[in-house]
């Protein structure tokens, strides 16, 4: 098979050319400055509905909107407005509701407790117990009760903390492909990696 | 040949075989590459979903699953680069970025690269890229061209050793059949037959081709055969179509059946019109041989019933292949002589068995049917070719016949108008003469003192009307019917011829030897006496006739034969016949002369002939009721032939003469005539002997004469009257003397005498009938005959005046 055909040596200039252009691609990206923490966090939050399964009984109607909660004070800014904003989960328009202290707590889809919130949280996790709420923190809150997800930072990147146990109290059913790059903990959790 | 079309064959096949292999393992690289972005694509999605490189990394590791995967990117949403693979590759060889499209893989160069997007609930989290070398499909190229070049190397040898073989058992024997097609068709000789072979198949397709051109040999020996079947048909038809007898007929046709068909026997029976019997006509030359052994000589007879041959009767043509197996006597005959094969062909003529054609070979059933069906169509032509010349035998005879009568019918008429045209003249001559005739006698006989001188010239009128009166009586000569007062007396001819020879001795023996020509002279007279009843003086003067013109037929000699025969009667009445033949070795005659040389007054002799001679041999041969035959050929000489019925009885004449005594006594004599110069000479040469003569101008006086004379008593003892006056001839004259007085002899004077008697007018009143010119004596005689008369006289003839 004639591979060497002037065709074919033209094609392989042209392959010269581009890998010139890659190179110096990749010199402007690693010169980008890091985008801040929970700009980061925001879009995670917002990607969790793409790999965590909601059951119909998780919403009141079939009409209400997929809320995420923040308990505490909100350490997105607009960070996580920006991210949900015009997006739809399964048709549900999705909404951000922010919940200052305990007592404001209402049910929703996602929660997300700040650090702010540490002392209650274990209040809030009881509250929200099979409630099908994927619970978020980035922070350990304690013995009794673990979120289902938390947020680790290692190396100076954002990484994920999967309690399967607390998954599976609160009714909800997590993409394998969201458990790959997670580090998983509870009974069921495979041994881990 | 066979090896060229294999080869391409194979090259074709294997050619689009390797482009379909190239194309569908393109086809199925792509696939391939496609669907291991997509799994990777989506294992990547949680790592680029939450900005894992580790995680990434790892996912991306899985194309080490496969070598030919050089490299491999994933990009983020925005198309930065996220991760590669393998681990530690230059950036630079990857796409720096990439964009946000639908999964697409194409062949770039020596590599298949591609992108796709990485996609989780719709939501495209970023851009998985792949990129693979070739040497899959060019190993797999490598390993199909070589498995091609080594099929094609393969077939080739195979097909070549194939071939070879196929070559030697299926062209060659191809080859020889198409040889042997081709002599066939160069020499026509469909004899040739090709020669077999082992294979099955070609020795069938040997075998029709054989038994084909047996097919057309066995055709083109049939048609030959046809052929000269038909073309022996149509010469024999040719041979017998110029041949108008039979047996010339049967001989063409047995010798062309002999020589040409062939047959060993070959034979033609007629039959027999009595009955069922068929006589052997006549048999080829070659077969006489065996006529005898076959006792088919000429004029054998077989019987049709015994011999098995009934079929021929209706016409149908006996085929026996083995004659030894027939009991008939014809066949065991056949088979004695070593005839096997015997055909029978019935000769018909409308519908009726008229003769048979037998043709035999020595082989058993050696007639084909096509033999068979040209013996018959021969027979058919050889019956109707018989039937011809026996139709046109008999028409020969007929006209023949018709012509033989018709120039005797005319010679007779013109004999008759002649001999009528005669009488006339003579009749007119004799009246002339008659006056002259009786003064000139009278005057001699009476006047004693005449002059020397003037008896002389008396003697020398009286000569002169005697020889007018000859040349008259013989002109009527040649067609005077016999005459009831001729003279017929029992002669022996041979004493005749031999009486003409003496009285001509001089003309044929003395006058020739004078001029130095010898005329030799046969006699040969029978042995028997030549008996026939004749007037002999007429039999002679005709002889000397006939011996005279032989000799003017000899100017330079020759032979004159006289011959008399009797031919011995069939019995019965019928007493034979009596021939005199005069012949000469002269000129002879042209048809023309032989037809005309009876006529009066024709004449080969010029000056010297009155062209009487003959035609007074032919009077005498009509009054005799003889035949007078003449052949001639110019320059062989002439032979007359006259045959006279042979004698019969003693009777003589039929009338005899009395002799009568002249008139001495006085007679009252009624002379009734309407010329006067007549009546007075005769009235003068009457009175002269001293009867009493009353004349009467024509027949009405002559009738009131007799009357006038009745009446008073003095009636005549003789009426002379002449025949033709006119109002009232001679017969009414004669019819009233016998009226009034039956005893009164009556005397009609004439020059129509014979005449009279030919048309059987002799009128019933009338005692004599003299001719003029009357001669004194005769009318004397007469005269006294009549009148009862005493006296004896001289006896002249009426008949025939010397």
């Amino acid at each position: 098979m004639a591979l060497l055909t002037p065709a074919a040596l033209a094609r392989l200039r042209a392959w010269g050319a581009r890998l010139a252009a890659t190179v110096a691609a990749a010199a402007c990206l690693a010169a980008a400055p890091a985008p801040e923490e929970y700009q980061v966090k925001a879009v995670f939050l917002f990607n969790f509905t793409q790999f965590v399964e909601w059951p119909p009984e998780a919403f009141t109607d079939p009409t209400a909107p997929f809320v995420i909660g923040i308990l505490g004070r909100d350490p997105f800014g607009s960070a996580l407005d920006d991210a949900v904003r015009g997006e739809k989960v399964n048709g549900r328009p999705l909404v951000v509701r922010r919940y200052s202290r305990l007592s404001e707590l209402k049910p929703c889809q996602i929660l997300f407790i700040d650090r702010s919130a540490r002392g209650e949280a274990q209040k809030a996790l009881a509250a929200v117990d099979r409630q099908r709420t994927l619970t978020v923190s980035d922070f350990a809150p304690g013995a009794e009760r673990d979120v289902v997800i938390r947020f680790l930072t290692e190396d100076n990147k954002i990484r994920l903390r999967v309690n399967v146990d607390s998954a599976r109290e609160a009714g909800l059913t997590i993409s394998s492909k969201l458990l790959r790059p997670s580090q998983v903990v509870g009974t069921s959790a495979p041994s881990a990696p | 040949m066979v090896l060229v079309t294999s080869g391409a064959v194979l090259l074709l096949t294997s050619a689009s075989l390797f482009a379909y292999e190239f194309l569908t393992f393109r086809q199925e690289s792509r696939q391939q590459l496609s669907t291991l972005g997509k799994a990777i694509a989506a294992n990547s999605t949680a790592a680029l979903a939450f900005d894992n490189v580790d995680e990434a990394e790892d996912v991306l590791r899985a194309f080490e699953a496969d070598p030919h995967i050089v490299a491999a990117a994933l990009y983020d949403v925005n198309g930065k680069l996220f991760a590669v693979y393998p681990k530690g590759i230059a950036t630079a060889d990857v796409p720096a970025t990439a964009s946000r499209s639908a999964a697409q893989f194409s062949f770039d160069g020596a590599y298949l690269v591609g992108f796709h997007p990485v996609v989780e609930n719709a939501r495209q989290l970023g851009t998985l890229y792949v990129r693979s070398d070739l040497a899959a499909l060019n190993s797999r190229v490598r390993f199909y061209g070589g498995i091609v070049t080594l099929t094609i190397l393969a077939a080739g040898l195979l097909a070549y050793v194939l071939s070879r073989q196929l070559q030697h058992r299926i062209s060659q024997p191809i080859l020889a059949l198409a040889h042997t097609a081709g002599a066939v068709s160069e020499h026509r000789d469909y004899s040739v037959r090709a020669a077999p072979v082992n294979t099955s198949e070609l020795d069938q397709l040997t075998n029709a081709f054989n038994h084909m051109l047996q097919q057309i040999q066995a055709s083109e020996q049939r048609l030959r055969t046809q052929l000269g079947h038909l073309s022996l048909l149509q010469q024999i038809t040719r041979a017998t179509t110029d041949r108008q007898d039979l047996a010339s007929i049967f001989d063409a046709v047995l010798r062309s059946l002999e020589r040409d068909l062939p047959v060993e026997f070959g034979c033609i029976l007629r039959r027999d019109p009595a009955g069922d019997v068929l006589l052997v006509h006549a048999a080829g030359p070659e077969s006489r041989r065996w006529s005898e052994a076959l006792q088919l000589t000429e004029g054998a007879a077989l019987v049709v019933e015994q011999n098995g041959l009934a079929a021929c009767l209706q016409g149908k043509l006996i085929c026996e292949p083995d004659a030894g197996a027939l009991q008939f006597p014809l066949f065991q005959r056949f088979a004695g002589a070593g005839f096997a094969s015997v055909v029978v062909a019935p000769l018909m003529a409308e519908s009726t068995l008229f003769g048979a054609l037998i043709a035999a070979r020595q082989r058993p059933d050696a007639f084909t049917s096509s033999d068979c069906e040209f013996l018959k169509q021969l027979t058919e032509h050889v019956a109707l070719a018989s039937q011809q010349a026996q139709l046109h035998n008999a028409l020969q005879q007929a006209y023949d016949d018709l012509r033989h009568t018709q120039a005797a019918v005319m010679q007779q008429e013109r004999l008759r108008a002649l001999g009528q045209m005669a009488s006339g003249i003579a009749h007119d001559i004799n009246n002339a003469i008659s006056p002259v005739a009786l003064y000139t006698e009278s005057l001699l006989e009476r006047e004693q003192n005449l002059s020397d001188r003037a008896r002389s010239y008396l003697t020398t009128i009286q000569r002169a009307i005697e020889d007018v009166a000859g040349t008259v009586a013989r002109m009527r000569e040649f067609y005077r019917p016999r005459e009831e007062l001729m003279t017929l007396t029992r002669v022996d001819l041979n004493r005749t011829v031999r009486q003409a020879l003496e009285l001509t001795h001089a003309r044929w023996n003395d006058l020739p030897q004078q001029r130095g020509v010898m005329i030799e002279l046969r006699t040969e007279l029978s042995r028997q006496p030549a008996e026939v009843m004749v007037a002999e003086g007429e039999v002679r003067d005709a002889l000397t006739n006939l011996i005279f013109n032989a000799v003017d037929a000899m100017p330079d000699g020759g032979t004159l034969t006289l011959r008399t025969r009797v031919l011995a009667g069939e019995g019965g009445d019928d007493a034979g016949r009596v021939l005199i033949e005069v012949g000469d070795t002269g000129i002879g005659m042209d048809e023309t002369t032989r037809r005309r040389c009876l006529e009066p007054f024709f004449t080969t002799k010029g000056e010297r002939g009155s062209g009487l001679g003959l035609a007074m041999v032919y009077g005498m041969i009509q009054r005799h009721s003889a035949d007078l035959e003449i052949d001639s050929t110019p320059g062989k000489g002439s032979t007359f032939r006259l045959i006279f019925a042979a004698a019969t009885h003693e009777v003589t004449g039929m009338t005899q003469r009395l002799p009568c005594a002249v008139v001495p006594q006085r007679l009252r004599i009624l002379l009734v005539d309407d010329d006067p110069v007549l009546i007075r000479s005769l009235e003068d040469i009457l009175t002269a002997d001293g009867h009493h003569v009353t004349t009467a101008n024509g027949g009405q006086a002559g009738i009131d004469a007799f009357a006038g004379a009745s009446r008073s008593a003095v009636g005549f003892s003789v009426v002379i009257t002449d025949l033709g006056m006119p109002h009232v001839d001679g017969r009414k004259v004669a019819a009233a003397v016998k009226s009034a007085s039956p005893a009164t002899p009556v005397i009609l004077l004439t020059g129509w005498g014979h005449r009279l008697i030919a048309e059987n007018d002799i009128p019933p009143h009338v005692d004599r009938v003299m001719n003029k010119p009357p001669r004194v004596s005769d009318l004397r005689a007469t005269l006294a005959e009549l009148t009862g008369g005493a006296g004896e006289a001289r006896s002249p003839s009426l008949g025939v005046p010397a």
